[in-house]
């Protein structure tokens, strides 16, 4: 039963709908959604209707949870003060756009979804804002996943699709405790575990404008990244029709990676 | 030179002054004295050790404090804590146990609490009383390695101090490594092996209990001392 996973559309409708053709097209099972349903882009509440109506669970995403809860990240959470004065922008636009039901439906999506050992977040287990980068240290990658209890973590928020398998992994741990005279000493074994990123459809990174999903087979471990073209020229147009800064239409045409990224990607506003 | 640090004195003074008696008797030439937390507690002493630590006596170090949890649930009652409820006060002792702490902890020494430092950093070393999470989270050696691990690397130390426990142990990683393996769109996959750096997890124990026992007054369980340069 193979599943298909998806992150980060962003309003982009167009985006949405060749994804769904594409999925069509390799019988899936079944798709999750790893949220950020909103946001950026021009049509939020088409795309909540889609995923609605569609009944694909679907995880809580940072930019899900900043129009419920209100944008209460402070400046750490932007490279630039023209990014947050964008962000900032974009959040007041689609806060505004957004139907009651949407945000209805935005405020009642989990954190997390468990299915098996499948584990479905947005940034990490631990916060929807937290990335975790292809590089971020291995066994810190190993603590999110073994903290999910699954042996397979989904997620997304980075825009950037990547499979990050780790193995192998041990450490030695010597334990002296007040009162006892002996040294202890430990071996612990961490187990086979993945993690895999879903991209994004809506507001892709990697370089190209193309949507980006996985299609991942729970029998086989087999996981496809999807690259899928759509009329993005479209989705540019509406972002600028409906005022949303000109500035995401570039960088949607472009795939540009790196774009609003925070400099620190573990750090974790409080605020 | 040596670093004495220590947790846990809970408003116990007999305790804190046992403790420094020991320091003193250890005629160790004592760089820094860090108390990790948990000064106060429900007992009417609270004020007095708040005293002493502000008065330490000709020869004696001064005391560098971080807030620890009965400082974080002090700061909740007078409202000016992370959160607006004690619940964890309630959930562990009780709602009557609010009403202690209120007494024991006098609203005069709430401005000295509220500007305590969170932790210190210094030297490799990270000095707190739970961890950078939170005040509440106590690493034990029983606490999964992946955890303890990630709470060192989120503060970009390799030597872990903390008190929250209460227990005192020296808990070192001394070898570690992994395999990794990332596949990009563009990019053929790309492996390496990970090897992990020698870190360490100390908990220093608790001064203020100790009196509950006296016959465990004198001895030193809860002082870890360490070499300043590890």
């Amino acid at each position: 039963m193979k599943i298909a996973v998806i992150s980060c559309i962003h309003g982009n409708y167009e985006a949405l709908n060749a994804v769904l053709s594409d999925i069509d097209d390799h019988k899936v099972e079944q798709i999750y959604c790893l949220g950020d349903l909103v946001g950026y882009g021009p049509h939020p509440n088409a795309v909540v209707e889609m995923v609605r109506s569609l009944n694909i669970p679907t995880v809580q995403g940072c930019w899900d949870e900043d129009i419920i809860e209100g944008l209460n990240a402070c400046e750490c959470s932007y490279p630039s003060i023209l990014a947050e004065q964008r962000g900032k922008l974009a959040h007041t636009w689609t806060d505004q756009e957004i139907h009651p039901e949407t945000r209805e439906f935005l405020a009642q999506l989990p954190m997390t979804l468990r299915v098996d050992n499948l584990a479905f977040v947005h940034g990490s287990p631990n916060n929807q804002h937290e990335y975790l980068l292809p590089e971020i240290d291995a066994f810190t990658a190993m603590e999110r996943v073994l903290g999910t209890g699954a042996d397979v973590l989904f997620c997304g928020h980075t825009h950037v699709p990547y499979v990050r398998d780790l193995s192998d992994g041990l450490v030695k741990v010597q334990v002296k405790r007040s009162g006892v005279s002996e040294t202890a000493t430990q071996i612990h074994v961490a187990p086979l575990k993945r993690i895999i990123n879903a991209g994004s459809v809506g507001e892709p990174r990697h370089g190209r404008p193309n949507a980006t999903y996985v299609i991942y087979d729970p029998e086989s471990a087999e996981v496809k990244l999807r690259e899928v073209e759509y009329d993005y020229p479209k989705t540019c147009a509406a972002i600028i029709d409906k005022g949303l800064p000109a500035i995401f239409a570039w960088r949607l045409a472009r795939g540009l990676e790196y774009a609003e990224r925070a400099e620190d990607p573990t750090h974790i506003c409080e605020r | 030179m040596y670093w004495a640090i220590a947790a846990g004195i809970e408003g116990n003074l007999a305790a804190y002054e046992a403790f420094l008696k020991d320091l003193r008797q250890s005629r160790l030439d004592i760089e820094a004295l860090y108390l990790l937390g948990d000064i106060v507690g429900p007992r009417k002493d609270s004020i007095k050790v708040i005293d002493r630590i502000q008065n330490p006596r000709p020869g004696e170090p001064e005391p560098q404090v971080c807030q620890g949890w009965w400082e974080d649930q002090c700061l909740i009652l007078h409202a000016l804590g992370r959160t607006g409820e004690p619940t964890q006060l309630f959930d562990r002792y009780g709602k009557a146990m609010a009403k202690t702490l209120w007494d024991a902890v006098p609203r005069a020494a709430i401005e000295w609490i509220r500007n305590l430092d969170f932790g210190f950093s210094e030297l490799d070393c990270l000095l707190i009383h739970g961890t950078s999470m939170g005040v509440d989270e106590a690493l034990t050696p029983e606490t999964p390695v992946m955890t303890i691990l990630d709470r060192l690397q989120r503060m970009g130390v390799n030597n872990l101090f903390c008190g929250r426990s209460g227990q005192a142990f020296d808990y070192n990683l001394v070898q570690g490594s992994m395999q990794t393996q990332v596949t990009m769109l563009d990019r053929p996959p790309s492996a390496q092996t990970v090897t992990l750096p020698a870190k360490r997890l100390i908990g220093v124990g608790n001064i203020g209990h100790a009196l509950v026992r006296p016959a465990m007054c004198c001895t030193t369980p809860a002082i870890i001392l360490l070499n300043s340069k590890p």
